[in-house]
């Protein structure tokens, strides 16, 4: 008897929903993908397939806990991976019993993408961090240059614009860089960014701001050599401040586990911080996240994926379902792309706090602190958000830390040359 | 100033006595705060049960025996009763402190040194993190268990201070400033404003293969003409590299997105463009966007031979960054004077501690995401199999999985449980951590594979893996065979009959 009728989980929530609310199951899911991953990348075909079909059955993408989410996104992308890697799974799983990878991912209009960025502090955390030391930056310059490498299409710059306005003996001229090749990852826009800059200038001239927008094409594959390669070749003038902010876009320049044979100094990450010491900016903003997805083994990269995102998951609690299918995506095209992919293919490689700070000070710059007004605005503005958010000062190295119940989501800090 | 405590059952572990001023004269001190979850060592720590510390109606009259919520109240009450003095007066004996502990087992505030100082704060602390959120507001889609917060809530829902003319609301600057910037009708704002200046508009096109690129007004309606006759034109071929030879083929590409579409940008009244041009006999702006200011004295020139000039002053470039696409100003030789500030980069407060990159504060391990152990290292297979005999076999021991004990087939399954330890004879290995959920779990993963039973046999793992392959493999599928009930041929039967039960336990 071979009946073949697939039934898809979710026809028996009941069952989903008991199970998977305590603490308890994240460390069985844990493990159980740990072993799907050891069987997959071991060519175990037989192991992989009986896990995986567990683990589909136990985490529904639709489950009410935020773990049986996360780890539906997890099984997704370790499915992935067995497929291009074991293609005998490929006929028997098809796209049937699971659900299909989330290759369709939603393009965000600006606005929509502002209030998305809002939803929690994740971004907004950084931002207002960045900015605050930004405005000490360039005080006093009649021009103030930014270059705003940020995964977030410049969402960062309107607060910046209203506070340059009003707080400042307004500049002469605001020239804003962007690089083009944000746009590889997620979130995606639904417009250029001819567009957007120009509703930027829109608006700073709404504030009395004169406004340039630049787009260079870059891409953080060359650890934008292109981009340094513009700056150097129009040198700021001396009464021009030269602010480099870098909101969640270093990690995606390759790093040495991307070219484990080639010295350390020649990483691409490494090099794109020796050059912009070089330019000898004003101010670096540096804001990324925590986390160290860079490990070349399958085991270790996916132990701490899911010991990070996490978090994610278990903040969508207060938002509507739609914003959650959404942010969710999001995060599971991450978790595909740190678990499924390789080689360059794999652009997820985010690294440590402390491994970064190592990156800055070995490139001569030096960590300064932000100012307590910007720690009290963080913490209104943490206030005003879901209760498990929080944020802690880390004296020793200036930095500011975005917490999740207490853990490390996301690190804020300024460098200038030293 | 903390008071001495003579009794030593304090809320911390080791004796901290903290001494009194020993000054009798001062006024008494202030009742200070305590930090939340930071008692009073000297305090009493209560412990009070959930259905008491939920209790409405703590505080009895000993004459009507009628409760209060409150101890001030139930005295307030006493009081209509006459007493005689005597009784009236409360007990002599030093109230001492008390603390209370969440009671709740794993609860930060569980502990007695991490007790709350208030017994509404731990009432509410219970509600908030362990309770069900019972009060939603209506006009967003928060929850929560206390009443208080919800009401709290509820007052500044709503009440959103930024309102974007889009008449979309915002609690906060920030959002509210992020989305004005780009919302569509801040464009059309600026652009209906520009229509009631005078000056300053440009026709509709934008640079382009065109020798002389146009400026074109934002998203300005289309039917609104120039109203003055305005030079309407940058001079130019704007779109080639102009005077510095330093330009660089990386411009071109730049160029072509230039090119390609009528890109909007935006002419503002603002902005302090004055005085005499400089003209430049190159002229060659290149920048194509740009706001300039209609009090500027550009308005009166027009000059038509000066029109080069007066845009080539304001756009001539040398050293702005050639691949703009929206200039807003003039370039470095800027007709008007610097302002006369203090031009010298601010200096900035280094931070020269040595140790900037000290060792890297570890978080403590997220307590339930984060496995304590590694994993035993070259026999997955086996780990993977034992975690799902494990959880078979702590249910066959009787203790069973509260999941299924609740569903009330722990005693169905024991037999086939133990058979398939029984059958797999298989070592334990220690797995890690989780293992209560994980008995659950697998003791709720069998009643899955019972409705599952056509899927069982779609993945064949009742048959053709637990045939001929390798042993891991086959011990697995043993496993889940018989946890579907018996033998390795009836799966579906077993597993109706499986289905039926916990199906029915379970909604």
């Amino acid at each position: 008897m071979t009946r073949t009728r697939i039934i898809s989980p979710t026809r028996f929530p009941s069952l989903k929903s008991q199970r998977c609310g305590s603490g308890g199951d994240a460390s069985f899911m844990e493990q159980l993908l740990l072993h799907c991953a050891t069987a997959i990348d071991s060519n175990d075909a037989a192991l992989a397939h009986q896990l995986l079909w567990v683990l589909n059955n136990i985490a529904s993408p639709d489950g009410d806990s935020s773990t049986q989410r996360l780890t539906s996104a997890f099984v997704r992308a370790l499915l992935s991976r067995a497929v291009s890697k074991i293609p005998t799974l490929f006929s028997t799983f098809g796209n049937t019993v699971f659900q299909p990878p989330a290759d369709e991912i939603h393009r965000f209009s600006v606005v929509e993408l502002a209030g998305f960025i809002d939803l929690t502090p994740w971004h907004r955390f950084g931002f207002i961090a960045a900015n605050e030391a930004i405005l000490t930056a360039v005080e006093g310059y009649a021009k103030v240059h930014i270059v705003d490498l940020s995964l977030t299409h410049c969402m960062q710059i309107p607060t910046l614009i209203d506070a340059i306005a009003t707080k400042l003996n307004k500049p002469l001229l605001l020239k804003l860089t962007v690089v083009s090749s944000a746009s590889n990852f997620p979130p995606f826009i639904n417009i250029s960014y001819e567009e957007l800059g120009s509703k930027l200038v829109n608006f700073a001239t709404s504030r009395n701001i004169e406004m340039q927008f630049t787009i260079i094409p870059s891409t953080y594959s060359d650890g934008f050599s292109s981009l340094l390669q513009h700056l150097r070749m129009y040198p700021t003038s001396y009464n021009e401040a030269l602010v480099v902010n870098c909101h969640m876009i270093l990690r995606y320049i390759p790093d040495e586990t991307l070219t484990p044979s080639s010295p350390s100094s020649l990483s691409l990450r490494n090099v794109f911080l020796n050059q912009l010491r070089s330019l000898n900016p004003t101010m670096v903003t540096l804001i990324e996240e925590d986390a160290d997805l860079t490990s070349d083994n399958l085991v270790t990269r996916l132990r701490s994926a899911f010991n990070y995102f996490w978090i994610p998951f278990d903040t969508t609690d207060t938002f509507m379902s739609e914003q959650r299918r959404l942010y969710e995506a999001e995060i599971s095209w991450k978790i595909e792309n740190v678990v499924a992919k390789e080689g360059v293919e794999r652009v997820e490689r985010t690294e440590t706090k402390g491994r970064w700070l190592e990156r800055m000070r070995d490139n001569e710059f030096g960590g300064v602190r932000v100012r307590e007004e910007a720690v009290s605005e963080l913490k209104a503005m943490l206030g005003e958000h879901a209760v498990g958010w929080g944020m802690k000062k880390d004296d020793d190295d200036e930095s500011l830390v975005l917490t999740w119940k207490g853990h490390s989501v996301v690190f804020a800090t300024v460098w200038v040359p030293i | 100033m903390p008071v001495d405590r003579e009794n030593s059952s304090t809320v911390s572990g080791d004796a901290s006595v903290v001494s009194s001023t020993g000054n009798q004269n001062p006024p008494p001190p202030k009742k200070k705060r305590n930090l939340p979850g930071m008692p009073d060592p000297g305090a009493e720590v209560i412990a009070l049960s959930p259905k008491t510390l939920m209790a409405t109606n703590r505080f009895v009259c000993e004459i009507c025996s009628k409760g209060f919520q409150r101890d001030q109240n139930l005295q307030l009450h006493r009081r209509g009763h006459n007493l005689p003095w005597k009784l009236r007066q409360r007990s002599s004996k030093e109230v001492r402190k008390k603390v209370y502990v969440c009671p709740v087992s794993g609860c930060v505030h569980h502990d007695p040194s991490r007790a709350l100082g208030d017994l509404t704060g731990i009432k509410k602390h219970f509600c908030r993190k362990h309770g069900e959120k019972k009060y939603k507001c209506d006009k967003c889609s928060k929850k929560y268990a206390v009443h208080s917060d919800w009401k709290a809530h509820s007052k500044i829902c709503g009440t959103k201070e930024y309102r974007c003319d889009c008449a979309t609301l915002f609690s906060r600057k920030d959002s509210f400033l992020t989305h004005r910037a780009f919302c569509d009708v801040l464009a059309q704002e600026t652009a209906n404003n520009h229509l009631t200046q005078t000056n300053l508009l440009f026709p509709q096109t934008l640079l382009l293969p065109d020798p002389e690129p146009h400026l074109k007004s934002p998203a300005a309606p289309p039917t609104s003409p120039p109203s003055v006759a305005l030079p309407t034109k940058i001079a130019s071929p704007s779109v080639l590299p102009v005077p510095s030879s330093s330009e660089s083929p990386q411009d071109n590409p730049l160029e072509v997105i230039m090119e390609e579409e009528a890109i909007g940008f935006n002419v503002s009244s603002s902005g302090g463009i004055s005085g005499d041009p400089t003209s430049n006999s190159n002229g060659t702006p290149r920048t194509l966007g740009f706001n300039m200011s209609s009090s500027v004295g550009i308005s009166g020139d027009h000059s038509s031979n000066n029109n080069n000039g007066i845009y080539a002053g304001l756009f001539s470039s040398t050293s702005t960054a050639s691949p703009s696409l929206y200039a807003s100003s003039t370039p470095s030789t800027s007709p008007f004077p610097p302002p006369s500030s203090s031009m010298e980069p601010i200096s900035l407060c280094l931070s020269t501690n040595p140790s900037l990159f000290g060792p890297t504060i570890q978080d403590p391990p997220p307590p339930h995401f984060l496995t304590p152990l590694s994993l035993p290292p070259p026999q997955p297979a086996m780990s993977a199999t034992a975690l799902l005999q494990k959880a078979a076999q702590m249910g066959s021991t009787g203790s069973g999985g509260s999941l299924l004990r609740g569903l009330g087939i722990v005693s169905t399954t024991s037999s086939s449980m133990e058979l398939s330890s029984h059958d797999l004879g298989l070592g334990l290995l220690p797995c890690s951590s989780g293992g209560s959920g994980l008995k659950e779990l697998m003791l709720g993963n069998s009643c899955v594979f019972g409705p599952k039973q056509t899927t069982l046999d779609f993945l064949g793992l009742g048959r053709a893996v637990g045939n001929g392959s390798s042993n891991p493999g086959g011990g697995l599928s043993a496993l889940l065979t018989s946890i579907g009930g018996g033998g390795g041929m009836d799966v579906f039967g077993t597993a109706a009959e499986f289905s039926g039960k916990d199906i029915g336990r379970s909604s």
